[in-house]
C-alpha cells in the first residue's frame, strides 16, 4: 500500500510547495505515494488521516493556527518544511516588536475581519517530528526525505553548518579573505554553500544549525573584529535567525564592554 | 437580503496562497474575494536593512515570482544609488527575468488551468490520460527553471543576482547549455499556444476595461520606466501613486488597485494588448493566426496571451544565449550611499512597482505594488459576471457555477502570498 501524504501550505511564499511541485521528475516520485491533500496543486482532497504532513509556512492567522492543529490531529507525523515553518521565517522578524502598531502602519485604521499575529514557527503550536530546512530545500533534500520515509525509515536532519560544506568544496573563505558577511558558520547545511560559491555571503536562510549549536557569538566577534557595527551584525543575524533562542544574548555578550 | 443560494469555497485550490470566494444569490447577486492569507509586512521588516539584505528579503514575498522580487528592487536601488550597469548585466538580467517568465506560465497553464479544461482535479491524474500533453508542461518548466538555476543561482530566491551585477557570471558552455534547450523548448510553447487555441471564451464575462503595462525600453521586454494604459494615457514611474490608488476592505489582507478610481487589469493579456506591435518571430506569426482569439474584454484570453509570451521568451532567450559572450566583470560598488529609487517591471502577473529609499546604504523607506493587487478588483468583477450571467442564463447547479467562477479567478494567475505582503501609500 502507498503511503498517504499531505502537503500544506501555511503563510508563506509557497516557495517550499513550489520546489516540491519543481521536482524534475514529479510525476514519477508521485506515483510512490496517495496525495491525499495538496491544495495548491489539486481541487480534491480534505484533511484527513495521513501517514506524513508537510508543512511550509508559518503561523500568523487565527486559521493558520486552526489548520495547523488540525493537520497535527491527522497526521502519524509532521514534517516542518522550511525556515518559515522551522525558524518563523523573515516574516517572524518583527517578533518582539508592537505587532499593533505595525498593523496600523501598515493598513492604517482600516478594520479586517481576520485575525492575525506575528508570525511563529510550527513548533510554537504542535508537536514538530521532522525539519526539513531550506528557503526553499533542495530537491535531493526533499527527495531524500520522501525517500526514507517511503521505505518505512525516517530522514536524519543535518546538524552541521554550510561552513563545512563550503570547506568540502574547496571555496575560499569569503569571510576570513575579504571580509563579507558570511552566515556560513551558523546555517544548517545542505545547499552545497551555494552562495559562498558564486562570491555572495550567505545571508542565512536555511535558518540556524539545530541543538543549540549556532554560535552566534563566535561569529559575531569575527565580524567585529572586521569592523561591522552591532547594529548591522544583529539586524543581519536577525533575517532568518530572529526567533532562536540565545540570539540576542550572545551578540550582547560581545559587544557588553562598549555600550 | 435574503440570501436563496450561496456558492462558497474558502480556499481555492490550484492557485499560489490562500484565497477564498464566495458568491451570494439572492435579490441580487453578490461576489467578494476573501484573501484570508496572513500579512507578511515587508515594508516594515526590510526597513532598517542594508540594501543587498532589503533586496534578497524581498524575493521572498513570492517564491512563483521570486526572480521579479529581486530584479525590480535591484533595479530601485540601482536607480536610488545612481548605478549604471554593463550591457552585458543587463541582458543577463533579461534571460534570467524571461527564464522566470516561462517557468512561472508554464506552471499557471499546466499545473493549474489545464486540469479545469481536460476535467480533472489536478495535474498528476491527468497526466494519466495525457501524458504527452504533461510532457510539454514539464520540458517547458524544467527548462525556465534550468535558465533560473544557471543565472540565479537557484530556481526559487536566486542568491546571485545582487546590487551591481552577479556575484558570478555563467560560463560560457552554460549559454550554450541554454540555447540548445531553448530551441528543444520552443516546440512545447507552439504546441501550448495550439492547445489554447481550441476553447473558446465564456462571454459572461465580457467587460471592457482599462490595461495597464509598462512601455518596455526594447523590444516586448519586462524593463521600462513608463506604465502605458490602454485608454491611451501614460505616466512615468515616478508618478505611480498619482494614479495608481490602494484601498483597504474588511474581507481582505489584501490592499486593491484602482486607476482613475477604476478597476484595470495587468499581466499577459494587458501586455499583449498594449504591446503586440512588439512582438517578433514565431509568436508574431501565431498571434496574427490566430489573432481572433487576442480579446481584451475577456479574462480568459489571459491563458492565450500566456501561451504567446511562451514562445516570445523563449525565442528572445534562445536569441541573447546565442549572442551572449561572457566577459569577466565584478559587480559595481556604488559610489553614493543616498537616494529615492523608483522600478517598474513586468513580473509573470503583470506591473510590477518598487520604490525605495537608501540612507547611507540602509534602507528607510520601501514600498512595493504587486500585480495581484492591482487586478483583484476586476478579477473580483469577473467573477461576479460569471455567476450572475450563468444563474440568470438558467444554470441552477452552484457546483457547476463555483467551478467556472474559480477558473475565471483561474484565468488571472493570481499569486496571493505578492498581494498580501502588505503595502503603504
Amino acid at each position: 500500500m502507498r503511503m498517504k501524504i499531505g502537503i500544506h501550505g501555511l503563510t508563506s511564499c509557497y516557495g517550499c510547495q513550489l520546489k516540491m511541485a519543481c521536482i524534475e521528475e514529479i510525476l514519477e516520485v508521485a506515483k510512490n505515494f496517495e496525495i491525499v491533500y495538496w491544495n495548491m496543486a489539486s481541487s480534491k482532497g480534505e484533511i484527513e488521516k495521513v501517514d506524513i504532513a508537510f508543512v511550509e509556512g508559518s503561523v500568523v492567522t487565527e486559521r493558520d493556527e486552526e489548520e495547523l492543529k488540525l493537520i497535527r490531529e491527522n497526521a502519524d507525523a509532521l514534517v516542518a518544511v522550511g525556515s518559515c515553518a522551522i525558524h518563523g521565517g523573515v516574516q517572524g522578524m518583527i517578533f518582539g516588536e508592537d505587532y499593533e502598531e505595525i498593523f496600523r502602519e501598515v493598513y492604517g485604521d482600516s478594520l479586517i475581519d481576520y485575525e492575525a499575529k506575528i508570525g511563529e514557527p510550527l513548533r510554537k503550536y504542535v508537536e514538530v517530528d521532522y525539519c526539513l530546512p531550506g528557503c526553499p530545500p533542495e530537491e535531493h533534500e526533499i527527495l531524500y526525505y520522501l525517500a526514507t520515509f517511503g521505505i518505512g525509515s525516517y530522514p536524519e536532519e543535518k546538524d552541521y553548518p554550510v561552513c563545512a560544506e563550503c570547506r568540502r568544496q574547496g571555496y575560499p573563505c569569503i569571510l576570513i579573505e575579504k571580509g563579507m558577511p558570511c552566515l556560513g558558520p551558523v546555517t544548517v547545511a545542505g545547499c552545497n554553500a551555494k552562495c559562498p560559491g558564486f562570491n555572495v555571503a550567505c545571508i542565512g536562510c536555511r535558518g540556524p544549525v539545530p541543538h543549540g549549536t549556532a554560535w552566534f557569538d563566535s561569529l559575531a566577534r569575527t565580524f567585529k573584529e572586521k569592523g561591522m557595527s552591532k547594529e548591522y551584525i544583529k539586524r543581519r543575524m536577525e533575517i532568518f535567525g530572529k526567533q532562536y533562542e540565545k540570539l540576542d544574548e550572545m551578540i550582547e555578550k560581545v559587544f557588553e564592554n562598549e555600550d | 437580503m435574503k440570501i436563496e443560494r450561496e456558492i462558497r469555497n474558502d480556499h481555492i485550490a490550484r492557485i499560489e496562497g490562500k484565497a477564498g470566494i464566495i458568491v451570494e444569490i439572492g435579490d441580487e447577486i453578490r461576489a467578494r474575494i476573501n484573501v484570508t492569507e496572513g500579512p507578511r509586512f515587508f515594508e516594515v521588516i526590510t526597513k532598517g536593512k542594508h540594501y543587498d539584505e532589503a533586496a534578497a528579503i524581498c524575493s521572498r514575498i513570492c517564491s512563483f515570482c521570486s526572480i521579479p522580487h529581486k530584479l525590480t528592487p535591484i533595479e530601485a536601488i540601482e536607480n536610488a544609488l545612481n548605478i549604471e550597469v554593463s550591457e552585458q548585466i543587463k541582458m543577463l538580467r533579461q534571460v534570467l527575468y524571461f527564464g522566470n517568465m516561462v517557468e512561472s506560465h508554464a506552471l499557471h497553464l499546466y499545473l493549474f488551468v489545464l486540469p479545469d479544461y481536460l476535467g480533472y482535479p489536478d495535474a498528476f491524474s491527468m497526466a494519466e490520460k495525457y501524458p504527452e500533453i504533461m510532457k510539454h508542461g514539464l520540458k517547458l518548466k524544467n527548462f525556465g527553471a534550468m535558465v533560473q538555476e544557471i543565472l540565479g543561482g537557484r530556481e526559487i530566491h536566486p542568491e546571485n543576482a545582487i546590487v551591481g551585477g552577479f556575484g558570478k557570471l555563467p560560463e560560457q558552455k552554460k549559454m550554450k547549455k541554454i540555447y540548445d534547450m531553448a530551441k528543444e523548448a520552443i516546440n512545447s510553447a507552439i504546441a501550448t499556444v495550439d492547445f489554447f487555441t481550441e476553447y473558446e471564451y465564456p462571454h459572461y464575462v465580457n467587460l471592457a476595461r482599462n490595461h495597464l503595462s509598462i512601455k518596455p525600453y526594447e523590444g516586448y521586454g519586462v524593463y521600462g520606466n513608463e506604465i502605458i494604459s490602454s485608454d491611451g494615457f501614460s505616466f512615468g514611474i515616478e508618478k505611480y501613486k498619482e494614479n495608481i490608488v490602494e484601498e483597504v476592505v474588511p474581507y481582505s489582507f489584501a490592499k486593491r488597485g484602482k486607476y482613475n478610481n477604476e478597476p484595470f487589469m495587468v499581466g499577459a493579456l494587458s501586455r499583449l494588448v498594449n504591446n503586440a506591435k512588439l512582438l517578433d518571430g514565431k509568436a508574431k506569426e501565431l498571434l496574427s493566426s490566430y489573432s481572433n482569439f487576442l480579446k481584451e474584454d475577456n479574462c480568459f484570453a489571459n491563458n492565450f496571451a500566456q501561451a504567446i509570451e511562451l514562445v516570445y521568451f523563449i525565442e528572445r532567450i534562445a536569441e541573447m544565449a546565442e549572442r551572449a559572450r561572457i566577459g569577466k566583470q565584478e559587480a559595481i560598488e556604488p559610489e553614493e550611499r543616498n537616494g529615492r529609487g523608483y522600478a517598474v517591471t513586468e513580473a509573470p502577473r503583470g506591473l510590477l512597482i518598487y520604490e525605495v529609499d537608501v540612507e547611507d546604504g540602509i534602507v528607510k523607506y520601501m514600498n512595493v505594488i504587486t500585480p495581484t493587487a492591482m487586478f483583484l478588483p476586476m478579477m473580483e468583477i469577473d467573477a461576479l459576471n460569471m455567476a450572475k450571467g450563468m444563474w440568470e442564463d438558467g444554470y441552477k447547479d452552484v457546483d457547476l457555477i463555483g467551478n467556472k467562477v474559480e477558473m475565471t479567478v483561474r484565468a488571472y494567475d493570481p499569486c496571493i502570498s505578492c498581494s498580501v505582503h502588505v503595502i503603504k501609500l
